[in-house]
């Protein structure tokens, strides 16, 4: 009782905040940058758009559930100091984990995303505007040739090549499209496994429920290392150093 | 071709092409669910079988309704009877 409780507090608090914050918040953001777009470069706009969205994803995601939800952020960067930028591959288990690259210490990146983010009122027109790529709204030519382009600008992008998020915490088949614009383009890989937000909230569900999300961003894979891999050999290689670092997240095998 | 050389050579492309295990290669085996292909998997897959067996598959309709690696043994066999 005093459990479902606890429950119904933590979710009636947040949700009243999350829907003033979003109904207020990011139209505001939006408003501000939108007045300023036609007077900055379209770069510096789409920036402002995406720090926009980060503010957004630490708001929704550290500020409001706090103290029922805890974020602890890992980087397991040992090999190289790159500057970047990066593709950062991400496993997909909960709607936060958009919202969470915002813990990367990286200002410029442009996610990968599915059509349901774009079709989110206000936010989904602030995606637009960050540049986000629709993945399954372009051809692939297009999809490569954007990618690379925001790569060779000194952008980093983000992507979450299962597709769709994972109903029971398995890591799902990769798609390849992000991994053949690493072997064309040539910048590092950069693993980023995220657990224990499965329930914050569980696919099918809006009901959050307490918990400590772990992000550990974990080494950089140089081009050097892949560069002879085949598309579904390299996907496959990356499924497995998560799935692997996943398990010791989850305390399924030892470190 | 026998149907069994078309099976040898199928694997093939699979082990060469993917490096994917022997173990892993029955008829049974779903290719998307099991071996983790995507579409653009595919692409690469259709072409390495037409290098394989020097036919042209790339237009060929039937190819959207192959999920198994069953599948593919019987698709290049028809394929080779009908040439």
């Amino acid at each position: 009782m005093k459990d479902f409780f606890k429950l119904f507090i933590f979710n009636l608090i947040f949700y009243s905040f999350f829907i003033t914050f979003s109904a207020f918040g990011i139209p505001f953001l939006a408003l501000i940058i939108a007045f300023q777009a036609p007077f900055i470069s379209h770069r510096k706009a789409m920036k402002k758009f995406r720090r926009a969205i980060a503010w957004y994803g630490i708001g929704v995601c550290r500020i409001l559930p706090f103290p029922f939800v805890r974020i602890s952020y890992k980087d397991f960067e040992t090999s190289i100091n790159h500057p970047g930028p990066f593709i950062f591959i991400c496993n997909h288990r909960s709607a936060s984990d958009p919202f969470l690259m915002a813990y990367l210490p990286y200002e410029e990146v442009i996610q990968v995303v599915n059509i349901w983010p774009f079709k989110i009122p206000v936010l989904g027109f602030a995606a637009k505007c960050a540049g986000y790529l629709s993945v399954r709204e372009m051809a692939f030519e297009d999809f490569v040739k954007k990618t690379i382009g925001h790569l060779n600008d000194g952008i980093s992008i983000a992507a979450f090549p299962e597709g769709t998020r994972s109903a029971d915490g398995s890591v799902g088949q990769f798609h390849s499209s992000i991994f053949r614009v690493a072997l064309k383009s040539g910048y590092p890989i950069v693993p980023i496994c995220i657990t224990g937000n499965e329930n914050i909230p569980a696919r099918g569900t809006l009901l959050l429920k307490p918990g400590v999300i772990k992000i550990h961003k974990l080494n950089s894979i140089t081009y050097d290392k892949y560069k002879d891999f085949s598309p579904y050999k390299l996907k496959n290689q990356i499924r497995s150093i998560m799935m692997d670092h996943i398990k010791i997240m989850e305390n399924k095998r030892d470190a | 071709m026998t149907e069994q050389e078309i099976i040898q050579l199928t694997n093939q492309v699979f082990e060469e092409s993917f490096e994917i295990e022997k173990e892993l290669l029955k008829p049974e085996t779903n290719i998307f669910e099991d071996l983790g292909l995507d579409s653009l998997d595919v692409v690469d897959l259709v072409v390495a079988l037409q290098e394989k067996f020097g036919v042209k598959i790339r237009n060929d309709e039937r190819i959207k309704n192959i999920r198994s690696l069953g599948d593919i043994y019987n698709f290049i066999f028809k394929l080779k009877e009908e040439h």
